[in-house]
């Protein structure tokens, strides 16, 4: 969720009124923005919605909320000046990052405060957009520097050499993504490549290395300037053409004059920025359908206006800064969000429907219920865990464990694959608590085999004379209560003493393991006194009960 | 007279062994010789009494002088210098080496003796010799003071006479033949109550434990039973109950089953496919950063139904006959089966809707664990859980979900006073957030919703309006728990497990 920060001054000089904070902050509501924080005048917001780029400034803002206040409604179109420059896209970059869009701006004096907002709305949209340069970057140079037609190709990366921003020395490209700090950060975009995209003038001094950085020649903006030189450079057409229209908007919302750029690809040139014209189909039936309101052609469109769309003949006309609106149904958002959300009617339910949940949680929730009822403290843990809890600390072998390929640490590095240990692990964190000890958890745990949930319940009991007899008298109240037959049959589990550990049988299929812990295992978690548990799976003990006769009694 | 005869109802029967014995000034030490019991015991009865209004503990700090290991030694065996004495007495003159004291002891005695002129040395080659002088024969044939004083311990230094005194200041500068401690001495102040207490007389007819042998005799008629303290504290027991957290989402359960929702649920183990591309997220999409996942290390790759992701897939690049122009990109179909671990509840909204089972109109609710690549702090856990649901039936609109998220807001919140704002979320158009105002929290944002677009419906082959919902339930458990620490929630500290309250 970008975050922007503007003053409240400049927002109310776009807007042409007099706004104060709150009326902002309500405002702001129709841009699903917040005010975060202010200070000195300044606004800091944070804009929920990452589909709506020409928000994240100043500019955007304002123009929105003309429409909203009834300063300046309906579409907003671009007034471009047409020039001769052009940008000369050599077919090396084909492979690389293919397309460019551009244009400049003349006829106000950059100050430092518009510096600001410029790189602001360049590394918010280059960053969440532009999906960290890697699909669009934008540039912004001294114009009266450049000499037109500038060339953008793909040129090896050790062939020529420029000073970059911030650095004092000449370097190779090649150099920039090994030494200099931002070519470091975006080296990975060109990961792979052998040419490198490369912005000349018809001097052939390089103007930058897109979307890596700009040279310390032309590409260092400065207050006072007054013409710049836009480009976006890119691997989607679309984007990068947005790109231009969303900066270009933004400018001209200032007061500065667009100039046109022509951008050639071989024998065709396109002029940027090129306005994408798009209309969608709308009607006041299908936008009443959607928000239950009665809505007329006329509101519809007076609506739309507000929120800056333009109306014509059942279609509303979409600004060239959006690029969200893919279905009418995001249109009636827009619509929604003019009339207010709090304004539209409220229609109770039609139908009434009978609630449920699975029959598996009801049973899981008896057997909560017994354990609680035999004093045992429920426990609830998180569901990743690590090997070394879940197999090293309880001398046993991995049994097959989902693992993260990016853990953020080891201690939460794979999905649990039994409760136990965790269990262990509460017991061996709280000596302090006192005895005897008794907890219990249910919960899921999950196989790699079939990477499969399984709903599982581990207890485990802890005190100076904890022992097998009390752990299989608990399993015993279960069952009796549950009337369910059940066999223990010897088993060997390096977890439990060997002698005193057994597998729980029901209709055939093993479902628990239950026994004394192993005074190795206690000793791994620190624990001095005896501990009892069992472990068991009710998925499959559901199971077995639904295709066998006893759970019909 | 009513109120002394309830009190001697009252009592435990060690008060009842203790009363008989006490007077003004008695201590604690003598009260253990007379009754028989136990310092505890007596130490008990005591402070049971002091509860009671009987009589007051005095507690004093006395300095109290007792022979230390030396001075049991001497006490037995007699001084060193005295020892020496009665050797040398009545001969001429005696070796030194000769002389039966222990050698660490002979140089004190020496110098003892030679001070008090009592002895007289002399060098006679590589041997000393020793003989008494007169004042030797006198000092040997009496008890010293210093003798004298031994016997007398313990004593309070408080009550030292000046011959003590003496023999106190000289014991004081030789080695561990007496020491000085600091003593709690505790001793009994009656009250007036205790004081008539006191002279009560103790019947035997009185019961403390009612026993079977009474019942079956009815021995207990005619007979007056112990009155317990019952404001006493008791021990405390743990016992058992569930766990705090889980109870809360239990009872989140209830609610939505009492609402009409079916609980739905899926995998924790998901495929890209359902935890994002079928809830039309496009694959580059920058708000898949918010939704940073952990992938699986082995197997890499999911199985997902073909002809679904085909119709998913088509939504994506063209919007698939929606009337949608849809993302307008190349789908990666290998991606959307790269397995992770569920990062949204909306999954299980997806899966819903493209099974055989789903029911129209339908109402359907999840309350499912999501995991996020995230630092565990005191508001992020790395997994958690998510409650969210969808309600679908032909005709819904937007009215409806308004007025469902008023009825969250009362069942969750119990106010009507809302406010509904435009929110975003990748999948739902319109979306809404709605804020309610908690009769303690104050405005919170409860839930976010919307109705899902028609690119997301449609492949999963659902014709009719859907909203989706999703509510905060976490924040709200934290506050009806009154936790400060999202850790807290899922605790491994048993004694926080304990002694967490029970919510209503």
């Amino acid at each position: 969720m970008p975050t922007i920060t503007f003053s409240l001054n400049d927002l109310n000089q776009l807007v042409g009124k007099k706004l104060t904070k709150e009326k902002v902050s309500e405002l702001l509501e129709h841009a699903k923005a917040e005010i975060e924080s202010e200070e000195k005048g300044e606004l800091t917001l944070s804009v929920g919605d990452t589909n709506l780029p020409y928000l994240w400034s100043a500019e955007g803002i304002a123009r929105l909320f003309k429409g909203l206040l009834g300063v300046k409604k309906g579409l907003d179109k671009l007034k471009i000046e047409k020039s001769k420059d052009v940008v000369i896209v050599d077919k090396s970059v084909s492979s690389v990052r293919p397309y460019i869009a551009a244009f400049s701006v003349k006829g106000k004096k950059v100050d430092e405060y518009l510096l600001k907002q410029i790189i602001q709305l360049q590394e918010k949209f280059c960053h969440s957009y532009g999906m960290r340069r890697m699909k669009v970057a934008v540039g912004v140079y001294s114009y009266p520097k450049i000499t037109f037609p500038v060339h953008y190709k793909a040129t090896n990366p050790e062939s020529v050499k420029f000073i970059p921003l911030g650095f004092k020395r000449e370097m190779t490209q090649g150099e920039i993504l090994e030494m200099h700090p931002t070519g470091m950060e975006y080296a990975w975009i060109l990961k792979g490549c052998k040419n490198y995209p490369l912005l000349v003038d018809s001097k052939n001094a390089v103007l930058s290395f897109p979307p890596i950085i700009n040279s310390d020649w032309s590409g260092k903006i400065e207050s006072g300037d007054n013409e710049l030189f836009f480009e976006a450079t890119g691997t989607d057409k679309e984007a990068v053409q947005f790109a231009a229209n969303i900066f270009a908007y933004a400018f001209a919302e200032r007061g500065f004059k667009i100039y046109s750029v022509g951008v050639k690809y071989g024998a065709k040139t396109e002029q940027h920025p090129l306005p994408f014209n798009e209309k969608v189909k709308i009607s006041a039936d299908f936008v009443n359908s959607i928000l239950g309101t009665k809505l007329k052609e006329s509101e519809l469109k007076s609506l739309l206006e507000k929120m800056r769309f333009g109306y014509e003949k059942g279609h509303a006309l979409i600004p060239d800064y959006r690029r969200d609106i893919m279905h009418p149904v995001d249109v009636v958002e827009d619509v929604a969000i003019a009339y207010g959300y709090n304004k539209l009617p409220e229609f109770g339910m039609n139908t009434y429907t009978h609630g449920n949940t699975f029959p598996i949680t009801k049973f899981l929730d008896k057997i909560r219920e017994l354990l609680v009822g035999q004093g045992y403290q429920e426990a609830f843990s998180h569901i990743l865990a690590n090997k070394n809890l879940l197999y090293g600390q309880m001398n046993v072998e991995d049994f097959g464990t989902i693992e993260i390929a990016n853990p953020m640490t080891e201690t939460y590095s794979c999905v649990r694959t039994w409760i136990l240990p965790q269990l262990m692990e509460i017991l061996g964190k709280s000596k302090n608590a006192e005895y005897p000890q008794k907890i219990f958890e249910e919960g899921l745990v999950t196989m790699k085999k079939d990477l499969k949930d399984y709903s599982r319940v581990a207890l485990v009991t802890a005190h100076t004379k904890a022992d097998f007899t009390e752990v299989k008298q608990v399993l015993d109240f279960i069952m009796d209560n549950l009337q369910i037959k059940y066999v223990i049959e010897d088993t060997v589990h390096n977890s439990f003493i060997p002698g005193r550990v057994g597998r729980v049988i029901v209709n055939g299929k093993a479902v628990a393991y239950i026994g004394e812990m192993h005074p190795s295992v206690l000793s791994n978690f620190g624990l001095g006194v005896p501990a009892a548990a069992f472990e068991l799976n009710l998925s499959d003990l559901f199971e077995t009960l639904r295709v066998s006769d006893i759970r019909k009694s | 007279m009513d109120n002394i005869k309830q009190l001697l109802n009252s009592l435990h029967p060690l008060e009842r062994k203790t009363l008989p014995h006490l007077k003004e000034g008695i201590t604690l030490k003598e009260l253990e010789k007379s009754t028989g019991l136990k310092e505890v015991e007596v130490m008990r009865a005591l402070q049971w009494m002091e509860n009671k209004g009987v009589l007051k503990i005095k507690q004093d700090l006395k300095e109290i002088i007792s022979l230390d290991k030396n001075g049991e030694n001497y006490k037995k065996n007699g001084l060193p210098e005295k020892r020496f004495l009665q050797q040398i007495i009545g001969k001429k003159e005696v070796k030194i080496s000769e002389i039966d004291i222990p050698k660490a002891e002979l140089n004190i005695a020496i110098g003892m003796l030679r001070q008090r002129a009592a002895i007289y040395l002399k060098k006679e080659g590589n041997e000393l010799l020793a003989a008494a002088t007169e004042q030797g024969v006198k000092l040997a044939s009496k008890e010293s003071l210093e003798e004298l004083f031994l016997k007398k311990l313990p004593m309070d230094v408080s009550e030292l006479k000046p011959e003590d005194k003496f023999a106190y200041d000289a014991f004081k500068k030789r080695s561990e033949i007496i020491k000085t401690d600091v003593v709690k001495e505790r001793s009994v102040e009656l009250t007036d109550t205790g004081k008539q207490l006191s002279k009560q007389k103790i019947s035997d007819n009185f019961i403390d434990r009612l026993t079977t042998e009474m019942l079956r005799e009815n021995t207990w008629k005619n007979k007056d039973f112990r009155a317990y303290d019952i404001k006493i504290n008791v021990p405390k027991i743990f016992a058992g109950k569930k766990q705090h957290y889980r109870a809360f989402l239990d009872n989140v359960r209830r609610k939505f089953i009492a609402l009409g929702f079916k609980e739905m649920t899926g995998p924790i183990v998901e495929t890209d496919f359902w935890d994002m591309d079928a809830l039309f997220m496009p694959q580059f999409h920058s708000a898949r950063d918010i939704h940073d996942a952990y992938y699986i290390k082995d197997p890499k790759y999911g199985k997902i139904d073909e002809a679904v992701m085909k119709r998913v897939k088509a939504a994506h690049e063209n919007g698939f006959g929606t009337g949608s122009k849809g993302w307008r990109y190349k789908f990666d179909e290998l991606r959307t089966k790269r397995l992770l671990l569920r990062t949204q509840g909306t999954a299980c909204s997806a899966r819903m809707l493209a099974s055989k089972n789903v029911e129209v109109p339908g109402k359907y609710f999840g309350m499912t664990r999501c995991f996020r690549y995230d630092v565990v702090d005191a508001t992020h856990n790395c997994d958690f859980n998510q409650t969210e649901g969808i309600v679908l039936e032909d005709g819904l609109n937007f009215g409806h979900l308004k007025s469902l998220l008023k009825m969250f807001a009362e069942e969750f919140c119990q106010t009507d006073t809302v406010k509904v704002k435009p929110g975003y979320f990748p999948f739902t158009e319109p979306s809404a957030e709605l804020f309610a105002k908690h009769p303690d929290m104050g405005w919170i944002e409860l839930a976010g919703s919307g109705i899902f677009r028609p690119e997301l419906t449609k492949p999963l082959g659902i014709n009719v309006p859907v909203i989706a919902w999703g509510i905060g339930i976490d924040r709200l458990a934290m506050f009806s728990l009154g936790l400060k620490d999202i850790r807290d929630l899922f605790s491994n500290d048993l004694n926080l497990l304990r002694k967490m309250k029970v919510t209503v």
